[in-house]
């Protein structure tokens, strides 16, 4: 790759006609779709559409069995082995008998990261959980949970932010905070690709993908979705493109 | 293999473990409880008690002083009496004496003390018919153990490798289950992270552990239990730091079979007993069965037991061949069993 290759890649992520089954199950059926650089792209779709299993494949643990992923002009699992990815899992991924602070030392320590001290205290600082850095995990809350979970993400810096649900059992304050938060991140030139079925959430996202069956059905704008749907607000846009009758 | 990474694997499970008082305590506590009572059990010699023998019949008086000396203790009884004490157990035995062969009838449902019985019986009509103890005529010598080895002596080593490979076997399991199931390993997986290096960091934060209970274990059969030993303790330690690679990295590919702790333990009977029974723990393994032997020689307790064996009952050195053979193939188990955790963390791409 020569070392110009980055100005011109303007692409964070790269999927080209991506195929994923799973015994009789078709989990990924042709999907193509590209998220550009510092963009927050909301991977929309109803349950078992194909959410997760991209995503998991972005983080190097699923082989598409046909087709092309990209992370970075890089393959899922060079981009992760180099640090370029953080992944959030569905449910938060911590080590309950842990504290909140041994946890982000372990996953600092799991990226290469040394004198982690003032980037933990950022990291917990950033999802307002810096009072709890002491306490041991299985104590938290579930939002909590899902904070310090977002916390060891962040904290190596990736430059491709994957959130699978990230606000699943946080309650709608913190949810705001959440997305200011990431918000902040995109203005920094972090990329953040986030799969949800909440539109209030999806709405807020610059780009919208919408999935079906593994395919992606539609693409662009929240305000670019309801004005081609003809419909008055995105929930609707949504089932009117997902051609589910109203 | 980044050796950061590794050690911060080893490091959290080492932190976890001691956050986790109840398997610290199953792991250290309850092999001296039980040694404890399988010192009672083992540990001391039964043979020296008295059998009692009834004489159904007319009896010589003489017989009977001259039966005074031995081991047995002699009463005269009718036939069906005799019969009746031999099933309620107050008799060990009766003999009668019918043109001049003696009729030794024994209770027999147990091999172990049937054996003990017919032995002082036997001893006891040797002694009459040279009108002087065995021992006068018959000097035993040993070339191992000795007159106050007993069970206990011979079964420990077993136990110290039974011990280990057992607890840590069965805690390595259950916490892989746990990390594959509450998604960490997911986590662990998409980081930088190598599969080989969370099992070495696996093996490392569990060898600490089983090391320390190792030491616990042997200090209590050395100083407590006073079983006889004659070898060195750091070829123990060495058989034992092999055994317990086997067994964590056992645990961890066995976890990919299970979806819950609930089955994880039903593996159990399956991977620990058959090792109990065949290893060599209380029957040796040459005396094993044609078919059972095969078996025998595919378990990983089976040669841990062998070379500890022969290094604390016999005072074999880490240099002699056997050793050295036990030591290679317990390593050649660890490195088998390695490659099948690895191969066990499933992560599609490469």
């Amino acid at each position: 790759m020569p070392p110009w290759r980055h100005l011109v890649a303007q692409l964070a992520v790269e999927a080209r006609d991506v195929r994923k089954h799973f015994g009789a199950v078709t989990a990924l059926d042709g999907l193509t779709l590209s998220v550009n650089a510092g963009e927050i792209y909301g991977l929309l779709g109803p349950n078992g559409s194909g959410k997760t299993t991209f995503i998991r494949a972005l983080a190097g643990l699923v082989r598409p069995d046909a087709g092309e992923i990209s992370v970075f002009g890089q393959t899922p699992r060079a981009a992760v082995a180099s640090g370029g990815v953080g992944y959030m899992t569905q449910v938060p991924a911590l080590y309950g008998e842990l504290s909140v602070d041994e946890n982000l030392r372990f996953f600092a320590a799991l990226e290469g990261m040394t004198d982690v001290n003032a980037k933990i205290e950022d990291a917990l600082g950033r999802v307002g959980l810096l009072d709890r850095r002491r306490s041991v995990v299985s104590t938290l809350s579930g939002g909590m949970k899902t904070r310090a979970s977002l916390a060891a993400t962040l904290l190596h810096g990736p430059r491709l932010l994957l959130l699978d649900e990230p606000t699943v059992g946080v309650d709608p304050v913190q949810r705001r905070d959440f997305w200011e938060h990431f918000r902040a991140l995109a203005r920094s030139g972090v990329t953040l690709l986030v799969s949800s079925h909440v539109m209030d959430e999806a709405s807020r996202c610059d780009r919208l993908g919408l999935i079906r069956s593994g395919r992606l059905l539609a693409e662009g704008s929240a305000q670019d979705l309801i004005r081609r749907a003809g419909t008055a607000d995105l929930e609707s846009a949504f089932l009117a493109l997902s051609g589910v009758p109203a | 293999m980044n050796p950061r990474r590794t050690r911060a694997v080893a490091r959290r499970i080492i932190l976890q473990f001691r956050r986790d008082r109840r398997s610290l305590a199953l792991l250290l506590v309850a092999p001296i409880l039980v040694l404890t009572l399988v010192g009672q059990l083992w540990g001391s010699n039964t043979s020296t008690s008295k059998v009692h023998v009834l004489a159904i019949g007319d009896v010589d008086p003489e017989l009977l002083s001259a039966l005074k000396g031995t081991d047995l203790e002699l009463s005269v009884s009718e036939h069906d009496a005799a019969t009746v004490a031999l099933k309620d157990g107050r008799a060990d035995a009766t003999i009668e004496l019918v043109d001049n062969v003696f009729t030794v009838t024994v209770e027999g449902s147990d091999p172990t003390r049937t054996g003990t019985i017919i032995g002082q019986v036997e001893r006891a009509l040797v002694h009459l018919a040279l009108e002087a103890p065995l021992s006068a005529f018959v000097k035993i010598d040993y070339l191992y153990g000795g007159p106050q080895y007993t069970l206990l002596d011979y079964v420990a080593p077993v136990l110290i490798a039974f011990f280990a490979f057992f607890f840590i076997f069965l805690l390595a399991c259950v916490s892989f289950l746990r990390e594959r199931t509450s998604g960490t390993l997911e986590r662990l997986l998409a980081s930088p992270l190598t599969r080989v290096e969370l099992v070495v960091g696996y093996l490392g934060g569990f060898a600490v552990f089983a090391l320390l209970q190792a030491l616990v274990i042997l200090a209590f059969t050395v100083f407590v239990l006073k079983v006889q030993y004659r070898g060195n303790l750091a070829t123990i330690f060495l058989v034992e730091a092999v055994l317990v690679v086997v067994a964590v990295s056992l645990g961890l590919a066995i976890s990919a079979f299970a979806r819950n702790e609930l089955q994880a333990v039903q593996f159990i009977p399956l991977v620990i007993l058959p090792q109990a029974f065949l290893s060599g723990f209380l029957v040796p393994v040459d005396q094993l069965s044609d078919w059972l032997r095969p078996i025998s020689a595919v378990l990983p307790l089976t040669y841990a037991a062998e070379a500890l064996r022969s290094v604390m009952v016999k005072g074999y050195a880490l240099s002699d061949p056997l050793i050295l053979r036990d030591i290679g193939i317990l390593v050649a188990f660890a490195l088998l069993m390695s490659v099948a955790a690895i191969a066990s963390i499933r992560r599609e791409v490469a």
